[in-house]
């Protein structure tokens, strides 16, 4: 089986992050005035312990090919669909895609407040459905406008949620 | 006389109009979801964990409990129709469902799987109202040792079933078992891992790792290759009945599915998607027709929709009874309930009669319900594929944003969610699978302080876990669990210690 420079570089990242953990669970957390029979950093350093090793046999095997066995692989396989394992994704990733969406959840997130809930969400939907296709933009405006003004008023006036309404607060929302 | 008595109490509080509506509202919207290609039971469970917020504990788990039921028959409409398992317990029905429905007999599929689904699902309604309150019984004996090992075993179990390499699903739990520690420690008050952000203080919340792993990672998914193959969806010919025939051979592969899917799916804890396979397999052996299997026989339908319904209840007695999740879906019931205030346990048995007794008449009621809902029903069900994808995923992402950000009104939060959802993408590209780190996030405090309470008990003595029998059987069904992938390689080695040659 070829090396899978994904694995490699994650199984870095995980040691990486484990160590950190541990770092952190070992001389960062504060000893409380009351002495107990198990601290509060135990718990966590016994987990950053365990991660750092199980990170390690992680990067091991992908460094050194412990799965490059085609058996093994196969066994795998076949366990992996005995208990319903969901399957691999393989192939490029549309990136552009993945990325222009990405982009206008955060722009979503950051303006939620800001712009208020109605707003934000007209702007987000309509700017992911016409990315994505549009080839109806009046039937995706009018879906947009229900989901985003109606549930406004729907959560606001009937469920007493409350929404953030942004510059709408000035129109009684 | 007590348990007429209780299940009169269940019907009392299931039977109210309200409960009736949320048991129908759950039944539909879990439908939906296992029809939609894509959003499997946990992620439905968890976008929809915000609609609950404004209910009580018994109306909140009426709700989810018809979600999770829902989604079980949902899941094999796509299977027969589109070669699409609608969530992983489906898988198997496409095996022979597609054939049959290729041969004119999507009718008799549909009504195999919709009848199976209602038997299998009565009959783990009937098993949870008998064995809970004798379940629950034992466990009142347990003391925390007993209710740590208790947690490290349904982890294992869980984890071991969970994905193609140990390695990858350990690291999963683990990594929910260190998202857990985030925030304040309960017993000393310690802030941990607070960054000194006041929004941390009370640890990350569970809804927003949920609908991160599971919501905006399957968005993220789909968004990554919206150019897949469209899949022909056929369409339904003929009556929906089986014929007498068919009835002959659908009702022993029925029983035996419903059996074996409650024991081995439920009680043993190894999920639906398992006890799926294990029917199928048990069909393989046992049916009359088996050479018929994999080329559109009844059986293949009949024995694992019977399963996975069987196992879905069969979960909820470990969810209900001993306060572990036995599954991922259960593992968001159980964060959702501690959400609201409520500890399913054993005592819940006695100190809340009206929840459990409840819960379990408007199963009852929400089975009936389904296979309304789903014979007659279905063209409708059908027409729900032809909503465009990128439609449903802007849709995803709305519900997912309002459902985060009603919890704690914090935008930190949404922000913490898209993370999460590219961390879970990240890892469904490297194979690692979500669900242990949400059973991590919902046991992990709870395994923390038993731990500790069995450690003031013992003055300091990690023993305590061996010298406690039933915690001592526990323990050891975690190493059976965890090793059970390798006992071939094991058993290997120790033939060649002993010089033993390899079977041929």
């Amino acid at each position: 089986m070829k090396p899978n420079r994904e694995e490699r570089i994650a199984s870095l990242v995980l040691i990486l992050f484990s160590l950190a953990y541990l770092t952190y669970a070992a001389f960062l957390i504060p000893m409380p005035a009351l002495k107990q029979q198990l601290g509060p950093d135990a718990f966590p350093k016994a987990i950053g312990v365990g991660m750092v090793i199980l990170a390690g046999i992680y990067a091991f095997q992908q460094f050194r090919g412990g799965l490059a066995d085609q058996t093994k692989a196969q066994e795998a396989e076949k366990r992996a669909a005995i208990i319903g394992a969901e399957g691999k994704i393989k192939g490029v990733a549309d990136l552009k895609t993945m990325g222009f969406m990405l982009v206008v959840m955060l722009l979503y997130a950051f303006f939620f407040e800001h712009l208020g809930y109605a707003i934000s969400t007209f702007l987000a939907f309509m700017a992911g459905c016409l990315y994505l296709d549009r080839r109806h933009p009046v039937r995706d405006a009018i879906i947009a406008v229900i989901a985003s003004f109606v549930l406004q008023y729907i959560f606001s006036a009937w469920l007493r949620v409350r929404l953030p309404a942004g510059p709408l607060s000035y129109f009684g929302l | 006389m007590d348990f007429w008595h209780n299940l009169t109490l269940g019907f009392s509080v299931a039977g109210t109009p309200i409960h009736l509506l949320l048991a129908l509202v759950g039944v539909f919207l879990g439908t939906v979801i296992g029809v939609l290609p894509g959003i499997g039971p946990m992620t439905g469970v968890a976008l929809l964990i915000p609609l609950t917020f404004s209910l009580n504990p018994t109306s909140a788990i009426i709700l989810m409990a018809g979600i999770y039921y829902g989604a079980m028959y949902g899941g094999s409409t796509t299977s027969i129709l589109v070669n699409a398992p609608g969530e992983s317990s489906s898988v198997v029905t496409c095996f022979d469902g597609y054939e049959m429905a290729k041969k004119g007999r999507a009718g008799p599929a549909l009504a195999a799987a919709a009848i199976g689904s209602f038997v299998a699902g009565t009959f783990a309604t009937l098993m949870l109202m008998i064995f809970g309150p004798w379940v629950a019984k034992i466990a009142l004996n347990f003391g925390p040792p007993e209710f740590f090992s208790l947690m490290v075993a349904g982890l294992t179990v869980v984890t071991s079933l969970a994905g193609r390499s140990m390695v990858k699903a350990l690291l999963s739990t683990l990594f929910g078992l260190a998202i857990a520690t985030f925030g304040i420690d309960q017993q000393s008050g310690v802030p941990r891992f607070t960054f000194g952000n006041p929004e941390l203080m009370d640890g990350l919340e569970f809804l927003v790792v949920a609908i991160g792993l599971f919501a905006l990672c399957e968005v993220l998914v789909n968004l990554a290759d919206m150019r897949q193959a469209v899949q022909e969806r056929l369409t339904i010919r003929g009556g929906l009945w089986m014929s007498k025939e068919d009835w002959k051979r659908f009702i022993p592969s029925c029983i035996r599915g419903t059996l074996s899917g409650f024991f081995v799916g439920g009680i043993a804890g190894a999920g639906a998607a398992v006890a799926s396979f294990v029917s199928y397999g048990l069909e393989k052996k046992s049916s009359k027709y088996r050479d018929e299997l994999g080329k559109g026989a009844i059986e293949g339908v009949a024995g694992p929709e019977s399963a996975n319904n069987s196992a879905a209840g069969g979960a909820l007695i470990h969810l209900l009874c001993l306060g572990i999740p036995g599954s991922g879906t259960t593992a968001i019931m159980l964060g959702a309930l501690l959400m609201l205030g409520l500890q399913p346990g054993p005592l819940l048995f006695q100190q809340q009669p009206q929840f459990v007794w409840g819960l379990i008449a408007s199963m009852y009621i929400g089975n009936v319900m389904l296979l309304v809902l789903n014979l007659p029903l279905v063209g409708m069900w059908v027409k729900l594929l032809d909503v465009p994808l990128y439609l449903l995923l802007n849709f995803i992402i709305l519900f997912s944003f309002l459902g985060v950000y009603t919890t704690n009104n914090s935008t930190q939060d949404l922000f913490l969610m898209v993370g999460f959802g590219v961390i879970g993408y990240l890892m469904k590209r490297l194979d690692i699978p979500a669900s242990p780190v949400i059973l991590g996030i919902v046991l992990g405090r709870l395994m923390e302080e038993k731990m500790r309470q069995s450690l003031v008990i013992s003055d300091g003595s990690m023993m305590i876990f061996i010298t406690r029998p039933i915690s001592l059987a526990l323990l050891l069904l975690a190493v059976v669990s965890l090793t059970n992938p390798y006992w071939k390689q094991i058993g290997a080695a120790v033939r060649r210690l002993f010089g033993k040659t390899e079977p041929a």
